[in-house]
């Protein structure tokens, strides 16, 4: 992402301690995350919203509990100096393989027009919790939804019209981006020209210990 | 069917899913008497309309000849790129990337490369990504161009199509000449380019650069003011900025509504901030301002290619960022001596395994912002691969427009968002 240019002090600012200004720019980007204003600001209005906090490569992601994710999604974009009002991305990832509990994590990314800073929204779900939807916030999310619920399974309490959209409607074999579905489905493929089938086996080439 | 392991609660809300078994292309497949003797007629548009630039389905609840409901059905062209890219290692997802919105590669493939880069953390050369920029520009014409000629076919001028494609061979060539390939390039590589640039090519950009305004300008001359043109477009489908955000458009969809949200200037990635450019925007967020804007867009990109040629025609410096381990090693010596042969083979054979940790990079790309997402878990395939196709959620739009419109504009509707299918089924 764009570099961050420390501001340059002249000698009369570098004798006094400077107070960083907690709105500006810089502080979405403070080593120290806790400074960053979305975590501040959240951890102050709702206390036991926040997870976890992680940093890594200028990202910020924070983790909140999935009853709450609305709440805190909406309270980032009515906040009047955050103002993440722009949902850019709504998905999730399986993390079936990295850890015992929750099973999926239902990612939004936000973006605040404003700042021009991204912030990513992280709510852990197992398999049938349901997660708060984000259409009331933001009819963007409609389609987004419906794709995760799609390719995940995971249902969203308060989608008005949640379905498959990739996906045939009749489709029968599960939910494909979930880790434990093999790259080539469950299903049997026919052999041209014969009667018989053939059952698909998991050809996935893990690449462990590479 | 084999034994499924898990069973969600989600059963139920498939069961009750409609039957998607009805297809064809116009056909009228309901027809009810609502209140007050108004017949409601259910049209289906598609998916094998020509109008709907690819495999589109709309299902259209007509009353007369205004629209009451439309449903955009997708998926036909869905061949599951993320599932695939989640059992390619990283450098062989970007080839997938191209299938995606195949009328511009390039754009899509840079944000791949940069996902895996901020990943991986590579600097990368600065004359390949004023190369890449230069690459991106034209794509983003060659786009446009394409979109311009189906959009006013689809309106009812044929003859801009004719002149478009003409133009975006020009750009086709351009890109055969720098990659040997025209519509699925994969030209872009983690760390740069690892073949030098061919010495007829800025020629070529150059002779382009030199005709296309003059060219532009014809099609202007044909649309901007024709009266068909107007009455067709403006007070057509519009877009106000807060629904434009509500939306999440990207791309000329949220700048026609006057939102100024371009990623080239909001968040510059590669060398965006050092060239000079503009941002056109909008005003009333109809079709003919959406139109406006990227006729300017392709204006802009001019000036953009202008700019990054003459910086790097002379240059000479590296093309690739050799020192980093996780870019492909030389080719240069792999036929020759055995250590570069194994240090290629391996590095091709295994891939490579980025840190721990997740990225998302996205670019301008001629639709909108479209994003890629890598999870790694520390091995050689990405764990999570997301794309986060612009035209995707710009296609959700399409409902709140066509409320209310008149049949005969679902066809301008669909051209102004600017989609390509395989980019919104992936």
């Amino acid at each position: 992402m764009s570099e961050e240019v420390a501001p340059e002090l002249t000698t009369e600012e570098t004798s006094a301690v400077v107070p960083v200004d907690p709105w500006s720019r810089d502080a979405y980007f403070d080593p120290d995350i806790e400074r960053h204003p979305a975590v501040r600001e959240l951890r102050a209005a709702m206390p036991d919203a926040i997870v976890d906090v992680v940093r890594f490569r200028d990202e910020t992601t924070i983790h909140v509990r999935r009853e709450l994710l609305r709440e805190v999604c909406a309270f980032l974009r009515d906040h009047e100096q955050l103002s993440f009002n722009f949902l850019t991305d709504h998905t999730a990832v399986d993390m079936l393989r990295l850890r015992s509990e929750p099973r999926f994590d239902v990612v939004a990314l936000l973006y605040s027009l404003k700042n021009r800073v991204r912030l990513r929204i992280k709510a852990g779900c197992n398999d049938g919790e349901q997660v708060p939807s984000l259409v009331p916030l933001w009819n963007g999310a409609n389609w987004l939804e419906r794709e995760t619920f799609d390719m995940f399974g995971i249902v969203f309490e308060g989608h008005p019209n949640l379905k498959r959209i990739l996906l045939a409607d009749d489709w029968d074999e599960g939910f494909p981006l979930r880790k434990d579905y093999p790259l080539r489905g469950w299903r049997e493929f026919p052999v041209y020209n014969t009667e018989r089938t053939v059952p698909r086996v998991r050809t996935r080439w893990t690449g462990r210990g590479v | 069917m084999s034994v499924i392991t898990d069973k969600p609660d989600a059963d139920s809300i498939l069961e009750s899913s409609e039957d998607a078994s009805k297809t064809g292309t116009l056909t009228i497949t309901d027809e009810q008497m609502l209140e007050g003797g108004a017949r409601q007629l259910t049209l289906n548009m598609g998916p094998q309309h020509p109008s709907t630039h690819g495999v589109l389905r709309v299902i259209l609840k007509l009353d007369g000849e205004v629209i009451t409901d439309c449903d955009p059905v997708i998926g036909y062209l869905h061949r599951g790129v993320e599932k695939l890219g989640e059992s390619h290692r990283y450098a062989q997802v970007i080839p997938w990337t191209d299938r995606t919105d195949y009328v511009a590669a390039p754009a899509n493939n840079l944000g791949c490369v940069m996902a895996i880069e901020k990943l991986c953390d590579v600097e990368v050369p600065e004359r390949a990504e004023y190369w890449r920029v230069i690459m991106c520009e034209l794509s983003r014409i060659a786009s446009h161009l394409v979109w311009l000629g189906t959009h006013a076919l689809d309106i009812g001028a044929l003859s801009m199509s004719l002149y478009c494609f003409r133009e975006r061979e020009i750009i086709l060539d351009i890109f055969e000449a720098f990659c040997g390939a025209r519509l699925t390039t994969n030209m872009m590589e983690i760390g740069g380019f690892s073949r030098p640039i061919p010495p007829g090519l800025p020629g070529l950009i150059r002779d382009f650069l030199k005709i296309f305004p003059e060219r532009q300008q014809e099609y202007a001359d044909l649309l901007s003011a024709n009266p068909i043109w107007m009455a067709r477009t403006k007070g057509v489908g519009v877009i106000s900025p807060e629904a434009a955000i509500s939306y999440s458009l990207t791309g000329a969809c949220l700048r026609g509504s006057g939102i100024n949200y371009d990623i080239r200037k909001a968040m510059p990635y590669s060398v965006y901030d050092r060239l000079d450019f503009e941002v056109p925007l909008g005003q009333h967020g109809d079709v003919y301002d959406r139109y406006l804007v990227r006729m300017e867009e392709m204006r802009q990109s001019l000036r953009i290619i202008q700019q990054a040629l003459d910086t790097v025609e002379k240059d000479d410096t590296p093309l690739m960022a050799y020192e980093s381990a996780y870019v492909i090693p030389p080719h240069k010596g792999t036929m020759t001596t055995a250590e570069d042969m194994q240090r290629h083979f391996v590095w091709v054979i295994k891939g490579f395994s980025p840190p721990v940790g997740e990225a998302y990079a996205a670019v301008e790309h001629p639709k909108g912002e479209n994003g890629y997402y890598f999870v790694s878990d520390g091995t050689a395939l990405p764990y999570r691969f997301r794309v986060r196709a612009p035209d995707f959620v710009n296609l959700a739009v399409l409902p709140h427009i066509a409320q209310g419109a008149m049949l005969a504009d679902v066809v301008a509707l669909i051209g102004t968002i600017d989609i390509v299918l395989g980019s919104v089924d992936r």
